[in-house]
């Protein structure tokens, strides 16, 4: 592409923004809604972090359309590059044979691999209390297989069990969803266990339960999406 | 309320759910996994349709909460009707496509069922954040399902696509949130509630970041380089489902967030207007099948979001779910039914597909599906393009109709191309063996089509069902064809002879006598067909929608009854043509010059209608001065299909290389039709004095038609062009006596209405005869067979003589009446015409006898058995018309004059001249002593011309009495009108081959077109608002 | 002050993704430009969720449920952001994946040699 006909474009892009960033006053109170919000999660949902309780009971039907979606691209990314045939090409099979990893990374991964999985579950079951969260602690989790792939090439992502789990998972989800509408006020309400003790660990109706759940299939998704990559 | 098994928000707990265990199924087997995903997408239609119907009959729009809170806190969604409807269309076309993807892997069935949620997503969500989640839903599963298409073109082409749609997303979620900082909503109601105070340059810019994606996902030109590719690399079901379920969810979320873009509403019209002109433009340059679907399915969203916003502008609430609903579910059905065609046929140029028309059954879905596409009756896009004139007519938005009409006719023009491609098979064709179960959803999808057509006919406020009495008599016939094939033949005969008797019964006047001419034509014409031995696939079903269509033409009591029935005529008699190989041009020529005249009348009708605000054809006759152009655009519509000069290019190939029993059938009784309309259409505008300018250009458009198609039958040495030319010019006098607006004028039209009639029958029918007899239809081929068929001889003599206007039969009366008339109004300069053409025309009539029955015989020809007698008893019925009319004059007249008599019983342009009158004290010297001196001259001019070429040195002295004059007429008689039409179709195929230049095939290109696409949208906003 | 500064830094990052993804040949390359505009998005997102002053919305420590309203920022940005980058997360691996069989096909990451269909 030429460059010629690109910089006009940056510049009547940086227009458009620059109206947006010049125009822009930062807020001092918060708007309505959010205000609503930082009210009623403490209140209704007993979950001291906001930003989980929003994410995974008012606006969890955005959440389960984001398990949604990292499902489908764990699907479309096998889809894409699971059935391949191998390559015959010997270059390419001697570059990746060629760069084995370092003693560092092998013995690194071994030590690091547990502590990171302890952090996942950490991050997992704390969604409701402070910074985290199913998806965050999924993320963490998938980065133990990363880390794996990466230190050991012998090591192959075991797409069967991991497929099961994460379908267990996105089941289990909609399970919790569809209990909300039996036990509570309606689909994907947590309110179905008690609130509990304000700020511990079971507390906050299914919101830890959700959390876990969405860690789980995070977790499985992204590792399948690394396994793919991979092979 | 609906049961809570049925509440749409177990379309989502169905969908996620069972895409959540189809990775559990398929370890069980794949058979679970197609069960399941069958039954889950059943399930999502089943719940949709529910809904709909519960909402139709009344029910309250159903909310879908979330997270046990209210909105704005918690994510709602909402089914009214219109999600209803949308949905279920989507969800039905989901699952007929379901069919096509049960072979393949577990993940793609999971894909395209999460997919089909995602857009029920879009369809229903009240929440803007939520709606960038549904569209990235939806785009995910369709970038895994492109990974389908393994081709390395599929490939690339799926690079673009996700390139320029992931930028289009980015747009919307900056949009979303630049809007939330702006507002501190997400909520779609609070928006809309709260759009007066979205102001400013940050909310501006979210909203043109909205737009801009909801346009781009659209696929407006010129920034949809990456969709057309798509469409042309994917496999057929998958571009199915992107072309149909995909967009409709996109074009829903447009449609809710209408309200936002208040302002620009014109801006959306415009991209849409370029859309749909543009694609369809460049689609006529196309070679791909495919590439050339993706064009349609481009320029057919064009259209859908311009009507949405035209009808937003034009706030015409009551026309929007007929319209946009009309539009939508017929771009739904039959683009998602010809991509599957596409993909079941698996063809990928166009030329391939020559063929098909070998397995009847692909032919007849392709058929339903084209003409659905190109917005034909009976099928819904049709009723919908007609409410969305009228509603544009009466707020005086006549540059969108044209635009609309003009991108209708482009898209007609290739389509039908195509659909005359595949009829007939090349020699050396393979041969192709589709299976019935993938062509059970093509079907679906035009069983479907039909039965909208039938629901949104009723919504446009048809409520005779007769109307489509044509169709369903065709449907039988098909049936009865299956059975037998003589059966097929009595029936269709009888069927047009007691539909026509039921039809004719309950008219009056005018309407009463072309429904008896309609009716006695069709039914003695129809006999002839059955001198055709052979088995003719097609020709019965077709030749019967024809004629029924044609008897019930009169009984139509609204615009709109009228338009359907000349649309069906158009139609059928588009197919009866395209039957023979050899006419294949000719069919392509009748069918755009039919489907333009279409579309002048349909704007006419809507004018009239915006005029006089009401539908009935009665109700044009209080029409006011200003409906002029109604009556113009009414007159051009008819003139275009009764052949006037100019525009008369299609009528010598569509009479000539038809069928020989089907040229007599559309030379006599069928060109009647836009007569009819051209008195109706008269009727329309009698009263207003502003007329009658226009009407003496009509009459002298008509007489230079009678001389131009008097002097062009002159040249031909074909005997069917002949004829078809001495039809065109037989239809000039007709025109020309109808503008005369007077009754002594439209005494004449009705009265030589009937004597062409008669006369063409027996001529095209005497020239059938000889075909048959002799297998030549050359002048110069033909010769002495008044020996051989001295029964036909007799016949063609009764029959020209009839016609040339010699006493003592029908035609002298008719062109006497004509004269007086003329004279009467001092129209001296198509009198002059007239007196020329009469010359002319008994010219080429002696040279039809002379040439075939006179002479010296030719080759074997004395030998040939007379003409069967299906031919002869028709041409014996029509002979016993002419006597009647010859002798009993008064058995015709009488009624016409009473049956005009109304029209001008208190008009200023009648003054009250009867019948005894004319016949009894106007003195005819002066008219009949101007003839006789005009003629004289004439005869000495071309006696002149003959003596010269034939003293030319070298000239030697030819046989034929005709050729000396062969050099003048071709001097009088340049090719201009060929020349010009050829040139406009070659200059719109250049144009449309330039304009395709944008698609360079570079993904880069394209993505940068559409940021470039997004600013132009930011500035012409911006030149709107600030 | 702070959040025209971070809005500024993704506004910028984004228009850099946008010059990365339109001017680079390789595929890999494209891909972090449309990675990059992704992030600048969300750094937008996060920006205009700012309240001068504020903190977490967790209550915890300093924040309580009584004066939460005056201290926090605002979670709803936060939340959408957490969407947000799961799905730019999704559309890059997607991405990736297609330049993998894109690279099978021709032997070749360059973005010209993929100019199949045209007109």
């Amino acid at each position: 592409m030429p460059r010629a006909a690109v910089i006009p474009l940056l510049v009547a892009l940086g227009v458009v923004f620059g109206s947006v960033a010049i125009n822009y006053s930062e807020r001092t109170v918060l708007p309505p809604l959010a205000e609503a919000y930082v009210e009623m999660v403490p209140r209704e949902l007993g979950a001291p972090n906001v930003i989980t309780g929003i994410l995974l009971n008012y606006r969890a039907f955005d959440t389960l359309g984001e398990v949604a979606v990292l499902f489908m691209v764990a699907a479309g990314v096998g889809l894409l590059l699971g059935g391949r045939a191998k390559t015959d090409d010997p270059d390419e099979t001697q570059r990746t044979a060629a760069v084995p990893p370092s003693e560092i990374v092998r013995h690194g991964a071994d030590i690091l691999v547990p502590l990171v999985a302890l952090f996942a579950a950490y991050i997992v079951v704390h969604g409701h209390l402070g910074p985290g969260g199913g998806f965050q602690g999924g993320a963490v989790a998938a980065s133990c297989i990363l880390l794996l792939v990466l230190a050991k090439p012998e090591y192959r992502v075991k797409f069967a069990q991991l497929s099961v789990m994460e379908s267990l998972a996105g089941l289990l989800i909609v399970l919790l969803g569809v209990a909300g509408i039996v036990f509570a006020g309606g689909f994907l309400d947590n309110r179905i266990l008690p609130l509990g003790e304000f700020g511990a660990l079971f507390s906050a109706g299914a919101i830890p339960l959700l959390s876990v759940f969405l860690g789980a299939k995070v977790g499985c998704e992204l590792s399948v999406i690394i396994g793919r990559f991979r092979a | 309320m609906v049961g809570s098994l049925l509440h749409p928000l177990n379309i989502f707990i169905v969908g996620l759910g069972t895409g959540f265990l189809i990775p559990l199924l398929n370890r069980l087997g794949k058979g679970w996994v197609a069960a399941a995903f069958l039954a889950a997408l059943a399930a999502m239609t089943l719940i949709s349709a529910v809904c709909a119907i519960h909402l139709y009959y009344g029910g309250e729009p159903i909310e879908i909460l979330t997270g046990g809170a209210l909105p704005p806190y918690a994510i709602n969604l909402r089914m009214g009707l219109a999600e209803a409807f949308v949905a279920t269309g989507a969800t039905a076309t989901a699952l007929l496509g379901a069919i096509y993807v049960l072979r393949e892997k577990y993940a793609v069935m999971l894909l395209y069922l999460i997919l089909v949620m995602g857009v029920i997503g879009m369809i229903a969500t009240r929440d803007l954040f939520n709606l960038f989640v549904f569209l990235e839903i939806v785009s995910i599963a369709t970038y895994g399902l492109l990974s389908l298409g393994s081709r390395p073109e599929a490939l690339s082409a799926s690079f673009k696509f996700l390139m320029a749609t992931v930028v289009a997303s980015t747009f919307f979620l900056l949009g979303t949130m630049l809007l939330y900082a702006a507002t501190g909503i997400l909520n779609i109601d609070d928006l809309i509630a709260a759009r007066e105070g979205i102001a400013g340059p940050i909310a501006f810019a979210a909203l043109m970041l909205l737009l801009g994606c909801l346009l781009l996902e659209l696929k407006p030109f010129p920034a949809n380089g990456w969709g057309l590719d798509v469409y042309e690399t994917a496999p057929g079901s998958i571009a199915a489902l992107v072309a149909s379920v995909v967009s409709a969810g996109v074009f829903f979320a447009l449609l809710k967030l209408m309200p936002l873009f208040e302002d620009y509403w014109v801006v959306i019209a415009a991209t849409g207007a370029i859309t749909f002109v543009f694609a369809n433009l460049i689609g006529l340059s196309q070679t791909k099948a495919q590439r050339l679907l993706g064009y349609s399915s481009v320029g057919q969203m064009g259209l859908l979001y311009m009507a949405a916003a035209l009808l937003h502008i034009v706030d015409a609430k009551a026309a929007m779910p007929l319209v946009i609903g009309g539009l939508f579910i017929n771009h739904l059905l039959a683009k998602a039914g010809l991509f599957w065609l596409a993909g079941v046929v698996s063809r990928e140029r166009l030329t391939d597909w020559a063929g098909l028309g070998q397995h009847p059954i692909v032919l007849a879905g392709f058929g339903i599906l084209i003409c659905a596409i190109a917005g034909l009756p009976p099928f819904p896009g049709f009723w919908a393009k007609w409410q969305y004139i009228v509603s544009l007519a009466s707020h005086g938005k006549f540059v969108w109709i044209a635009i609309a009409l003009l991108g209708s006719l482009l898209e007609a023009a290739y389509l039908f191309r195509w659909l005359a491609l595949t009829l007939h098979r090349p020699a050396g064709a393979k041969d192709w063996k589709p299976s019935r179960l993938a062509l059970l959803p093509v079907f679906g999808a035009g069983a479907l089509l039909a039965l909208c057509g039938y629901g949104a006919a009723r919504m446009a406020g048809l409520d005779a069902d007769w109307i489509f009495l044509p169709l369903i008599a065709g449907l039988a016939i098909v049936v009865l064809g299956c059975v037998s094939d003589p059966a097929q033949r009595i029936a269709a005969i009888l069927t047009v002879a007691a539909g026509g008797y039921w039809l004719v019964q309950g008219m009056t006047g005018i309407g009463f006598l072309f429904g008896a001419l309609f009716f006695a034509g069709s039914a003695a014409l129809v006999i002839a067909s059955l001198y055709r031995k052979e088995r003719r696939p097609g020709f019965y079903p077709f030749l019967v929608v024809l004629l029924l269509s044609l008897q019930a033409l009169p009984r139509a009591a609204t615009g709109l009854e009228f338009f359907v029935l000349f649309e069906f005529v158009t139609l059928a008699s588009y197919f009866l043509i395209l039957r023979r190989p050899e006419a294949r041009s000719a069919a392509f020529s009748y069918v755009l010059f039919s489907l333009t005249s279409g579309y002048c009348l349909i704007a006419g009708f809507a004018v009239a209608h915006a005029v006089t605000g009401e539908v009935s054809l009665s109700a044009l006759l209080t029409a006011a001065p200003e409906s002029a152009l109604a009556f113009g655009l009414l007159a051009a519509g008819f003139l275009i299909k009764a052949g006037a000069v100019g525009v008369h290019v299609w009528l010598p190939g569509a009479y000539a290389d038809s069928d020989d029993d089907l040229s007599a059938i559309l030379s006599a009784v069928v060109s009647k039709a836009p007569i009819f309309g051209l008195v109706v259409a008269a009727y329309a505008t009698i009263r207003s004095e502003a007329m009658l300018d226009l009407a003496y250009a009509v009459g002298c458009l008509g007489m230079l038609t009678t001389v131009v198609g008097a002097v062009l039958a002159l040249r031909q040495d074909d005997i069917k062009r002949m004829l078809a030319y001495s039809s065109m010019s037989q239809l000039g006098y007709i025109v020309a006596a109808v503008a005369l607006m007077s009754h002594l004028g439209w005494v004449t039209a009705l009265y030589l209405t009937a004597n062409h009639l008669a006369v063409k029958g027996i001529l095209f029918l005497v020239a059938a005869a000889v075909v048959l007899r002799t297998g030549r239809r050359t002048f110069s081929a033909l010769g002495g067979l008044v020996k051989s068929m001295p029964v036909t001889f007799g016949i063609a003599l009764v029959g020209v003589v009839a016609m040339s206007g010699l006493p003592p039969f029908t035609g002298f009366g008719g062109k006497w009446l004509l004269l007086s008339a003329m004279m009467e109004k001092g129209w001296y300069l198509p009198i002059a015409l007239g007196v020329l053409a009469t010359l002319v025309g008994l010219l080429y009539m002696v040279r039809f006898i002379r040439a075939i029955f006179l002479g010296p015989p030719r080759g074997a020809t004395h030998t040939v058995p007379e003409a069967p007698w299906p031919i002869l008893t028709a041409q014996a019925i029509l002979i016993a018309g002419i006597l009647i009319m010859t002798f009993f004059p008064k058995l015709l007249i009488v009624p016409i004059s009473e049956a005009i008599d109304p029209a001008f019983a208190s008009t200023l342009v009648w003054e009250g001249m009867s019948l005894e009158l004319i016949y009894g004290y106007w003195n005819p010297l002066p008219t009949m002593a101007a003839a006789v001196a005009v003629s004289l001259l004439l005869i000495a001019a071309l006696w002149l011309v003959r003596r010269r070429t034939a003293r030319l040195p070298g000239t030697a002295r030819s046989a034929n009495f005709y050729d000396h004059y062969q050099p003048l007429l071709a001097a009088v008689t340049p090719p201009w009108a060929v020349t010009f039409w050829t040139a406009v179709a070659r200059s719109t195929q250049r144009l449309g081959m330039l304009a395709g230049r944008v698609y360079t095939g570079n993904g880069q290109a394209y993505t940068l077109t559409v940021f470039y696409y997004f600013v132009a949208v930011y500035m012409v906003c911006a030149a709107i608002s600030f | 002050m702070i959040s025209q500064t971070v809005l500024v830094t993704g506004l910028l990052l984004m228009l850099v993704g946008v010059w990365g993804m339109l001017t680079q040949r390789n595929i890999l390359r494209i891909v972090i430009g449309f990675a990059l505009m992704g992030t600048g998005s969300h750094i937008v997102i996060v920006a205009v969720g700012y309240v001068a002053g504020g903190t977490a919305p967790i209550v915890d420590g300093p924040v309580t449920v009584a004066n939460a309203a005056a201290r926090a920022v605002d979670p709803v940005p936060s939340a959408l952001a957490v969407t947000a980058i799961v799905i730019g997360l999704a559309v890059i691996a997607v991405m990736l994946a297609f330049a993998i069989r894109l690279y099978e096909a021709k032997k070749t990451l360059s973005i010209d040699a993929f100019a199949d269909s045209k007109w």
